[in-house]
């Protein structure tokens, strides 16, 4: 083989190498400096921006990062180096700048263009390739976009947990906008409270004069950050606000775009406008969380109620207990919401003790509360204590061991048949009456309610209660209840119907009418109860 | 939760175990592959990236993932990842590199079948 053909043919053969390696640009001056006359050199390729950047170049070589010249239509050759152009087609796609070693023939520029006209064409085969790939990898990512939002209509709506929920928003989120750092933001009152931030936050709540902004555009703010971004030294930021169904219910804030290239860039119109969807979908999700967490709420609320009702039921006297002369009535109806009466009766020598009390609050503190009470009562009344000291012990007992703003209205009577005589407590309840003769005393308060303060003492109250008196104790749900215009049935309604002919079971069935045809189809708010004795002869035994 | 990524190496042979936790960003991506490339120039041509502590992946991470395949796939050698979200295991099917890495539900699974 002739040596000039030897010499191009080897020559291409380490060019052809470069296609198919997808050389380093180093390689290309290195295969120059192997078959010319050109040792050193530098390498321009065409970047995005149409400039000609420095890509290679030899060592101890001076050249510029950026060629501001147009790149020659031919080579140009001077006597110590070469500018050879590189172009496929029309296009000029680089330049080689390379420096002679010493003299040079026409046959060594012959080669030189030679090679530049295969170069061009492994490099802007490279960059077809390339551009295709990055195509392809846009197309793709393009579909992975649609995909997340579609995703976050399914699975993020089907996230009910709203912990779970705030995760998946802010992890989809940073994928979706190339964000480094992110935050989601939900009302509390006028002002956005961090709620999960991926990254540090400076504050827990979003800046006023941000929020101003975002309630008054309605739609993603983009800018290039400065020391008050909510992210500590972020460059750029973007918030969006989540719009619920009749306010802006939260904010989604991100910072830091990456670039391809490495840097940080603003997050351009079409991140906003994805973001924008995003957050559409994301008021879908977080509502539904909302009215999952609400139904949540309410079901663990029907339980304790449930519970609540369970354990009052289970204290309160089961059965009316029936005395040979002396006649006694009850009545107990729970309001739906589980309020706090109490009514017990307890045998005692020649007659009976009678006791209604209200505990503050409702549901299961209340019922705890009575549970306290129906434990502490037993326990007093059981031993035969004077009701002053029943009430004492009990006060200073339940002051003890209820919260601080719990306490409990009360009244006992004990009625001594023998001795005609009717003792009571009435701790800041209702007044009971007293029924004899055709005459309608009060058993009014005259303490505080059991369990308000510490020091309480109580003094028992003795009334004369001979044969044929009835005694009537209620709780305030007969005489405050409602009808609906929200007026109270009061004392003024249930004092007519106290009739001392009457026996205890015809007043219970007469009040607890009344009260009825009065509140008519409002709800009842409290519960009732109503214990009534008449005395007579007798022991007291307890019916089924 | 904080951005930055942690990577640590299980060397098996002429295998390796790359766990990560973070981040796959473009910081959290050059990471990867700085310490994939020492692997590969170290002889490694089996490489299982198990993502069990990572929750997020962005585009650019993914790029770079491509292109650690890429050059694993040069060198002949094969590339695996194991233990994905769910949300990055259909990212990593549309964009496409379930074609040229297999993915696995669990290191043990994967340790089996690449042999590692």
């Amino acid at each position: 083989m002739p040596p000039l053909v030897r010499r191009f043919s080897d020559f291409f053969r380490d060019l052809e190498q470069l296609e198919r390696t997808a050389a380093r640009t180093e390689a290309v001056l290195e295969v120059f400096a192997r078959h010319t006359p050109f040792p050193r050199g530098a390498l321009y390729l065409r970047d995005r921006d149409a400039r000609l950047r420095l890509a290679a170049k030899s060592r101890q070589f001076i050249a510029p990062e950026i060629l501001d010249d147009e790149p020659p239509a031919e080579l140009i050759a001077s006597p110590d180096r070469v500018i050879v152009p590189l172009r496929s087609g029309r296009d000029p796609v680089g330049v080689l700048a390379l420096a002679a070693a010493g003299v040079y023939e026409e046959q060594d520029l012959d080669l030189l263009r030679a090679g530049a006209v295969f170069l061009s064409t492994v490099i802007a085969n490279q960059r077809l390739t390339q551009e295709a790939r990055e195509g392809d990898f846009q197309l793709k990512y393009r579909l992975w976009e649609l995909e997340t939002l579609y995703d976050i209509g399914l699975s993020i709506a089907g996230t009910l947990n709203i912990e779970e929920l705030a995760d998946e928003i802010l992890f989809r989120m940073i994928s979706l906008i190339n964000a480094r750092r992110a935050a989601l933001f939900l009302r509390e009152g006028g002002r956005f409270k961090v709620y999960r931030s991926f990254g540090d936050v400076r504050s827990d709540f979003l800046d006023d004069e941000l929020t101003t902004q975002l309630l008054e555009a309605g739609r993603p703010i983009s800018f290039e950050a400065g020391a008050d971004c909510i992210f500590p030294a972020c460059t750029t930021f973007v918030a969006v606000p989540i719009r619920g169904d009749n306010e802006v219910i939260g904010v989604l804030a991100a910072a830091d775009r990456e670039t391809r290239d490495g840097g940080i860039g603003v997050f351009d119109e079409n991140e906003l406008r994805l973001l924008s969807l995003f957050a559409n979908q994301v008021a879908i999700a977080l509502e539904n969380a909302r009215l999952h967490r609400d139904a949540l709420e309410k079901q663990a609320m029907e339980r304790e109620l449930e519970l609540a009702a369970t354990i009052q039921r289970d204290i309160l006297p089961k059965s009316v207990p029936s005395l040979e002369e002396m006649e006694i009535a009850a009545l107990a109806r729970p309001a739906r919401q589980v309020g706090g009466d109490y009514h017990a009766f307890f045998e005692r020598e020649n007659g009976a003790t009678l006791l209604v009390a209200d505990v503050s609050g409702k549901s299961m503190p209340a019922a705890l509360l009575v549970s306290a009470l129906h434990a502490a009562v037993q326990l007093l009344v059981g031993e035969g204590r004077p009701l002053g000291e029943v009430a004492t012990e009990l006060n200073r007992h339940i002051h003890s061991w209820s919260a601080e703003n719990k306490f409990i209205t009360l009244i006992m009577a004990a009625i001594d048949r023998e001795a005609e005589t009717l003792e009571y407590v009435n701790a800041g309840h209702n007044p009971g009456y007293l029924l004899n003769d055709g005459r309608v005393d009060t058993l009014k308060s005259h303490g505080l309610p059991i369990g308000m303060l510490a020091q309480s003492k109580y003094m028992t109250q003795i009334r004369p209660f001979p044969s044929g008196s009835t005694v009537v104790l209620y709780s305030d749900g007969i005489t405050e209840a409602e009808n609906e215009a929200g007026e109270e049935f009061g004392n003024e309604r249930l004092e007519p119907l106290l009739d001392g002919r009457a026996s205890p079971a015809e007043l219970r069935d007469r009040i607890g009418a009344a009260v009825d045809a009065f509140t008519g189809s409002a709800p009842q708010k409290d519960d009732q109860t109503l214990v009534i004795a008449r005395s007579g002869s007798g022991r007291m035994r307890n019916q089924p | 939760m904080t951005e930055e990524l942690k990577v640590a190496i299980d060397r098996k042979g002429s295998g390796a175990v790359l766990y990560t936790k973070g981040y796959i960003n473009n910081v959290g991506g050059e990471e990867i592959a700085n310490r994939a490339y020492e692997l590969m120039d170290d002889g490694v041509r089996t490489l299982l990236l198990n993502l069990r502590e990572t929750k997020i992946v962005n585009s650019i991470g993914i790029s770079i993932l491509i292109e650690i395949i890429e050059k694993m796939m040069d060198k002949g050698g094969r590339i695996a990842f194991c233990c994905l979200t769910p949300v990055i295991h259909k990212t990593f099917q549309i964009m496409g590199l379930a074609n040229y890495a297999t993915i696995y539900d669990s290191e043990e699974a994967a340790a089996k079948e690449l042999a590692l």
